[in-house]
Parts: structure tokens; C-alpha cells; sequence
């Protein structure tokens, strides 16, 4: 890379920042601003979802039940990631060119498997699951490989990242000695990342979770199945009772993976269990039951995936994807493109929308949200609402992103005029946990000497914000709001399953009529969305290094 | 000590792959010899109170188990379109249906066939809704309001609807304010009317007496300004494979224990809100057939 001078990088940082807030106004203007927008007669509904949530429904039977869907949302989580390790370690590691020797092989490889990465992980996880239940039919199997493809691919890129990121010395080193390139792999690369690896894995495990749940959305069971069905028999109060249950879920498994991340850093060596060898002997149980329990107890067996039958269901649902027996396949048509196309724009709308939003929420809570604001060893001042602050702004964000978008979207279309807008909107809300949660962190992981510099130096509370936090944090904030942005514009596929417009809306109507070409054109359209976000996403961050 | 910790998750992920694999033999085995006493799945779609339908359904399932001999169990199905995918499938023997989702399963399985309904079946109905104090009293006042549908393969919540608009002279997709919405299901949509977040919308008559019975609706809210005229919807639909799977005559069999319910079965009569079920047969569709073909809903 080319050094540039300070100055030059500061200006390419306020362009960028001037460009990023142009694109966010530009996309505010897709919708028509008037009274229409929000309408108060959905307010008593509105309340009657809040009660909801003040009386949940804590009956034997509905917490039987959700005790149960929780496990099946755990376990095809669990499956699934399983699966997704295996299949991101070895694609990854073939992406990351480490296996190759000579230059051109090295560069074929990674455009290659880059290529496969980077195509698994552009198709939602809903997507895929309805793929597969096409395909093979209502199996866990549908579920499970649905989570563990794209979630392969986000993995799989990770490390292969983490591979090219390597330092050059230690491997310089090894392969100076005579080692192979096997041998390099699995004493130079691999023990240097395995700990980044793991606990990123822990991160998406998380995310997994939430996937997980909403598979219920093309018929799989889990706790999404039974908030579904509450919701569409409008009883709020077990809609909520299944909502704790994912917060539950969600709180579990962070905890649970800030375990295993202690357990790998934990250096002294002591006899009997100590926390990490818990929490893996914890993740081995866990995973072991998961696949006992989809194997015997849903009864489900991978062989029968390949089946006579499933074969010639798939074979017969491809067929119809590329339009083998359609005259006139829709993504031959020109109509067909532009309708399609004129719905890409407004799905890109609604993703810059609702990252906008979220962004804005996250920044304006995210300070107090801080471990090391809270207790003020980084600002060096203690006030007796620090506490209490931090803890509520962080169970805001744990709430904020354990409810699925979906919900959100199901709730907020009673107040706001359906369109775009209710649909950025829920997006913003689940995803302004995610980013508040990432950006605290970072602010957490800064260096604090500047700053308590700044403080002794006298400098207010605004000034150590714009002063000193802001210039350190905000390349890390925003690569962190064009990750989510990515990940955004895959998910508008479900908030468009409520009526929240854009590719999702029409991509559920074109299941429900079996109109198989009109699905191909749709999942191109978004294969074209995915690659715009990559490319703006790749550019902007160059732009800010 | 890393190291150790990152090796193992690694085995023991390998392992448990390796541990599933053995207990899928062990399994398989046992699942042969179930296949000859083969369970006979029925399904319904899920266009009402999730609850309630299971409780029904399951009724029904002990009463065909009953009659016939045959296993029989009701499999829940969130998705319309996922229980017509099952349908085609085989994997579902026999399904409620409404109007519309019989002739598409019947469009993928063409030896399908429907043979019981009920009596208000062949007479059904679907009300549009406003606002109470709306200016909407016929259909050709929706130019240019907003409207939802319910979900989009509901006969009486979409495809009849939208029939009757179309009759009226009204294109759904270009006359209104922005497109039509799908709210997926029948209660949603007068909850979205009653809150204004459309100006008018079109649900199942049955579906809407039960709510003003129930007050589940705020009737001082929502009105309703034009009843449908009849067509057939709901019914019983057979697939093509029970033959094959449980043996000849099973079809005439299943068919006589359904027409064979009264309402001295509470459960099912509950349900269905019937004492009594009557035969019909795939031609009373071709009416639903040809609107689904006109609107470009099925091929």
C-alpha cells in the first residue's frame, strides 16, 4: 500500500463520511413523508402487544412448550454450525492459497474458492432452507444444512483471512527448516489463529441462534414456529413468553462462548477441570446430543437425504428453476428484469435506511454502554448513574437483538403505513443491538492512555468524546456498520415476508404459486445486491485505512 | 494448553459425525420394518388458531384411526405453500385444503383427488371491511385506497377477492394506493384494518363471524361493505399414492368414516363449525381452477 500523507487520509475519511451521509439522505427520500406515514389507530394494538410483554404467558403448557422448541432451535443451531466448521476449515484453508506452491496455482485457488465462499454465504439462510425443504422434503437435515452453507461461508472467509494475515516470519522460519506445505500449515499457521478461529466461531454461533429460529418460516419447527403461530392467533402474551425464551437462548450461549474464550486465553496451567475444559467438554456434550437428538429423536437420518425419491424432487425442482419445461422463464423476460430490478433499488434503499437508523441509535447509546466508561477508568470521572446507565442501555441491546427482524416487523406494520419504511425500521431495531454491542466493545478495547490524557488534562466529557474517542474508534465503527450493511441487505428477504416490500415480498409470493423461474430471477437480483455491497463495502474500507 | 483445547472441539466434532453415522445404520434398520405399517399423515392449512386446529385435527385422526384401522396422524403445517409442497411429496396422505391450494396440489399431483367438504363449502363466502366512518360502501370506491389481502394462497382471503375486484373493474395491482398487501392470515387482516393501517381489506366470512362472536374484533371500528357472491372452497383433498401405500379400497374407506362424522364428535364438529360432511368431487373447482389460471397463479 501506498503511504499517503496524514492530511490526505483525514480529508478521504470527511469525504467518505460526507459520501456515506449523502447515500443515507438519498435513501430517505424513497418515501413519501406525510401524515399517511404513521397512523395512531394501531396504538391500542400496539398496547396490547406491550401488555403482552408485562404479562407473559406462564402457563405449564406454553413453557413446556417453549422449553422444547428452545432445545430444537439449540440443536439445529448446533448441528448446523457443526457442520459449518468442518466445511469452512477445509474451504478456507484451500481459499487462503497457503496449500499451494507456485504463484499462478496460489492465485487460481483463492479466486476459486473464494468464489464458492463468497457464493454460499450471498443466499440467506431462509433461502437456502426453503431450497433444501423443495428438495428433501420437511427434514431437520433442511434446516441444518441451511444454516451450516452460508454460515460455512462467512466462517470460511474468516479464516481463510485470518490465514493470509498470518505474519511472515515464524513461517518464514518453518519452511527455511525443510518443512512441507502440510507441515507449515499445521505447525505455522494453524496454532497461530486457532484462538481468533474459535472464538469467532463463538461470535457467529450466536448468530446461528436467531437463524436458527426463523426457520420456521418455511415450515421447520423451533421456537420461530411457535412465536409464528401466536402471533398469527394475535395471543401477544405467548408470543413474548417464546421471545424470553430466545433471549434466554441468546444470553446462554454468550456467556457460555465468553467461557470458552477465557478458557483460551487462560495461560496458567492447573490440575483437574479448569473453565476451558469445561466449556469444551460442555460443547462436546452439547454437540453430541444435538446429532443424537436429530438422528433419533426427530428421527431423521442423513443417508435417506439421498434417496431415489429426494433425488427426483430435486432433480425435478432444479429442473423447474432453470425453467426445463417453461416456455417463456421469467428471467428471459424483459418485463420480468425491470419489475424485478425496480424492487432491487427499493430493497437497496431499505438496507441503507435501515442501517442509517441503526447507526444513529447505536451512537447516541453507545458511550454509556462502555465497561470501561461505566467505570470510569477511562474518562478517570465516576458518577453514580454510570452503573445503572450501562446497565440499561446494554439489556436495551440485548433485547434490541434478540428479537428477531421479523417481529419487530410483525409489530411495527400496526403503526406504520406498510412499505419500506416498517421494514428498515425493524431491521434498525434488531441490528442497533448488534452494532451497539460490536462498537462497545471496540471502544472497550482501546487504548486508554489518550484519553485519561485528554481528562487530566481537563478536557469535558464532549470534548473527550469528539476529541479523543471518536478519531480512534471510528474506522473500526465503520467497518463494523458496512459489515452489518452486508448482512442487512441479505435479511431484507425476511422483513419482506411480512409486507415490508422489496425482493422479499415478491420472493414469498413466488414460492406460494410455485413459480419456479420467477424465483431464479429474484435470487439473481439479489446474487447482484450482494456483490454491489461487497464491492462498496471492500472500496470503503481501502478508502479508510 | 490451547492448542489442546482447539484439537479437541476438532476430534470431537469429527467424532460426533462418526457417532451419528453408526446410529444411522442402527435406526435404519429399524425403520424398514416400519415401513409396512405405514402411517397414514393427514394435514391441514394452517388459515386459523393454531391451538384450536391441532386439538381438531387430532380429533379427526383418532376418529379415521378408528374407522379404518390405519395409523393416522395429523402433521401441523405452518406454511401454506409448504403443505402443498408436502402434498406433492406423498408425504402428506391426505389434506384440508382450501379452494385454491386443492386445484395447485391437484395441478402437481393430476391423480389427486377432492372428495368430501362440507356443507357451507359449496356456498362460501368472503366480506370486504373498512373503517367504520369510511367513505368505502362498494367495491369500485377502493380506486386508490390502500388494501390487504390475507395470505396470498387463500381462496377466500386473496383469490376470490381479487376475482370479484377484478369483475368490478378494479386491477388490484395497479388501482389501489401502492401494491396490495399480504397479511397472512385472516385475523391479521381485520386487525390491520381495525388499527388503520389499510384503508380496507377481504377476509373468509366464516372467519370474520367468529371474530365479531368472539369480540376479538372492535365491530364500532371496522364495518363491512360488500359480501361476496358463493363459491366453493374449502375441501377434503386425497392424494394419488394411498392406493399404492395402504392398499385398494382405502380411498372409499377414508371417505366413508369422514362422511360418516356428526356432530356427536365435538371436537371435529368444533373445528369445522359442521355436524356434517358431504361428498364432491374435482369438477366443482374448475371454476377456482380457471379464475387461478386468469390471475397467473397456477399454470
Amino acid at each position: 500500500m501506498m503511504k499517503q500523507l496524514p492530511v490526505f487520509r483525514l480529508h478521504n475519511r470527511f469525504f467518505l463520511t460526507l459520501l456515506l451521509l449523502a447515500v443515507f439522505v438519498w435513501s430517505l427520500f424513497s418515501i413519501k413523508w406525510n401524515a399517511d406515514v404513521f397512523h395512531a389507530g394501531g396504538i391500542p394494538t400496539m398496547l396490547q402487544i406491550l401488555e403482552g410483554l408485562i404479562h407473559p404467558d406462564l402457563s405449564a403448557d406454553v413453557l413446556g412448550k417453549g422449553l422444547s422448541s428452545a432445545w430444537i432451535t439449540l440443536a439445529y443451531a448446533v448441528a448446523g454450525m457443526s457442520l459449518a466448521v468442518i466445511y469452512a476449515f477445509i474451504v478456507g484453508i484451500l481459499a487462503s492459497g497457503t496449500l499451494t506452491s507456485s504463484r499462478l496455482a496460489r492465485l487460481s485457488s483463492k479466486v476459486f474458492f473464494r468464489g464458492i465462499l463468497g457464493l454460499t454465504r450471498s443466499i440467506h439462510e431462509l433461502i437456502w432452507a426453503w431450497l433444501f425443504v423443495a428438495a428433501v422434503g420437511l427434514s431437520p437435515y433442511a434446516a441444518i444444512l441451511a444454516l451450516a452453507i452460508p454460515y460455512g461461508g462467512i466462517l470460511g472467509r474468516i479464516f481463510a483471512d485470518m490465514l493470509n494475515d498470518v505474519p511472515d516470519p515464524p513461517i518464514k522460519a518453518l519452511k527455511s527448516a525443510g518443512a512441507t506445505r502440510i507441515q507449515t500449515l499445521i505447525y505455522g499457521y494453524l496454532p497461530l489463529i486457532w484462538a481468533d478461529m474459535i472464538s469467532y466461531t463463538m461470535y457467529r454461533f450466536e448468530c446461528s441462534i436467531r437463524s436458527s429460529a426463523i426457520m420456521s418460516f418455511v415450515g421447520l419447527g423451533g421456537l420461530g414456529y411457535q412465536i409464528q403461530l401466536s402471533l398469527a392467533d394475535l395471543r401477544y402474551n405467548q408470543v413474548w413468553t417464546y421471545i424470553f425464551f430466545l433471549i434466554g437462548l441468546v444470553l446462554f450461549v454468550d456467556i457460555w462462548s465468553n467461557f470458552v474464550r477465557k478458557g483460551l486465553t487462560e495461560r496458567r496451567r492447573r490440575r483437574g477441570f479448569s473453565t476451558g475444559w469445561r466449556s469444551t467438554l460442555f460443547t462436546i456434550l452439547l454437540i453430541i446430543g444435538s446429532w443424537v437428538y436429530i438422528t433419533l429423536g426427530e428421527n431423521a437420518h442423513l443417508f435417506e437425504l439421498l434417496s431415489d425419491k429426494n433425488i427426483e424432487y430435486a432433480k425435478k425442482f432444479f429442473g423447474g428453476l432453470i425453467g426445463l419445461h417453461e416456455k417463456q422463464p421469467a428471467f428471459l423476460d424483459a418485463g420480468s428484469w425491470a419489475a424485478a430490478l425496480k424492487l432491487t433499488l427499493e430493497t437497496l434503499e431499505m438496507s441503507i435506511m435501515a442501517i442509517g437508523f441503526a447507526t444513529i441509535a447505536a451512537f447516541v447509546t453507545v458511550i454509556p454502554a462502555a465497561r470501561n466508561i461505566a467505570n470510569g477508568s477511562l474518562t478517570l470521572s465516576k458518577k453514580w448513574y454510570n452503573w445503572p446507565l450501562y446497565g440499561f442501555v446494554r439489556i436495551l441491546y440485548i433485547f434490541s437483538r434478540s428479537v428477531p427482524e421479523l417481529v419487530w416487523a410483525m409489530m411495527i406494520i400496526f403503526i406504520f403505513k406498510p412499505g419500506l419504511l416498517p421494514g428498515a425500521i425493524a431491521l434498525a431495531l434488531h441490528n442497533f443491538g448488534i452494532l451497539g454491542k460490536l462498537w462497545a466493545e471496540v471502544i472497550e478495547d482501546m487504548d486508554h492512555r489518550p484519553i485519561r490524557n485528554l481528562a487530566s488534562a481537563g478536557a469535558s466529557k464532549i470534548q473527550i468524546l469528539f476529541y479523543g474517542i471518536l478519531p480512534t474508534v471510528l474506522p473500526r465503527f465503520l467497518t463494523y456498520i458496512l459489515y452489518r450493511w452486508e448482512v442487512i441487505m441479505r435479511t431484507t428477504i425476511v422483513v419482506g415476508f411480512v409486507g415490508a416490500g422489496g425482493l422479499g415480498m415478491d420472493f414469498k409470493l413466488a414460492m406460494s404459486f410455485f413459480q419456479y423461474t420467477q424465483i431464479t430471477l429474484l435470487l439473481l437480483c439479489y446474487m447482484i445486491l450482494v456483490i454491489i455491497a461487497d464491492f462498496a463495502s471492500e472500496s470503503t474500507r481501502k478508502a479508510v485505512k | 494448553m490451547k492448542k489442546w483445547l482447539s484439537a479437541l472441539i476438532l476430534v470431537m466434532l469429527v467424532f460426533s459425525l462418526a457417532a451419528c453415522g453408526q446410529k444411522d445404520e442402527k435406526t435404519g434398520e429399524g425403520k424398514k420394518d416400519s415401513t409396512t405399517k405405514e402411517v397414514f399423515k393427514i394435514g391441514a392449512i394452517p388459515d386459523q388458531n393454531a391451538a384450536d386446529l391441532d386439538k381438531g385435527m387430532t380429533a379427526v385422526a383418532n376418529y379415521l384411526s378408528e374407522k379404518t384401522g390405519m395409523k393416522v396422524e395429523f402433521v401441523p403445517s405452518v406454511d401454506y405453500a409448504a403443505l402443498v409442497t408436502g402434498f406433492q411429496r406423498g408425504e402428506i396422505h391426505m389434506a384440508w385444503f382450501g379452494g385454491l391450494t386443492s386445484v395447485q396440489a391437484r395441478n402437481l399431483v393430476p391423480e389427486a383427488e377432492s372428495i368430501v367438504q362440507r356443507p357451507r363449502d359449496a356456498e362460501f363466502h368472503s366480506v370486504f371491511i373498512t373503517q367504520a366512518g369510511s367513505k368505502i360502501n362498494k367495491l369500485e370506491d377502493l380506486k386508490g385506497k390502500s388494501f390487504t389481502f390475507g395470505s396470498e394462497s387463500s381462496t377466500s382471503g386473496h383469490l376470490m377477492p381479487r376475482y370479484f375486484l377484478t369483475e368490478a373493474g378494479i386491477d388490484p395491482n395497479k388501482d389501489f394506493d401502492g401494491k396490495p398487501n399480504f397479511s397472512g392470515s385472516h385475523d391479521t387482516t381485520y386487525k390491520l384494518i381495525e388499527s388503520g393501517a389499510f384503508k380496507a381489506g377481504a377476509l373468509n366470512e366464516a372467519v370474520w363471524e367468529s371474530a365479531v362472536k368472539e369480540r376479538k374484533v372492535d365491530t364500532k371500528k371496522v364495518k363491512v361493505f360488500y359480501t361476496t357472491p358463493a363459491y366453493y372452497d374449502y375441501n377434503w383433498t386425497i392424494n394419488s399414492n394411498v392406493e399404492d401405500v395402504f392398499g385398494k379400497g382405502t380411498k372409499q374407506k377414508v371417505k366413508d368414516a369422514l362422511l360418516s362424522i356428526t356432530g356427536d364428535q365435538k371436537e371435529i364438529a368444533n373445528l369445522f363449525q359442521t355436524d356434517s360432511f358431504v361428498e364432491t368431487k374435482n369438477d366443482n373447482y374448475k371454476k377456482i381452477e380457471e379464475v387461478a389460471k386468469e390471475l397467473k397463479i397456477i399454470k
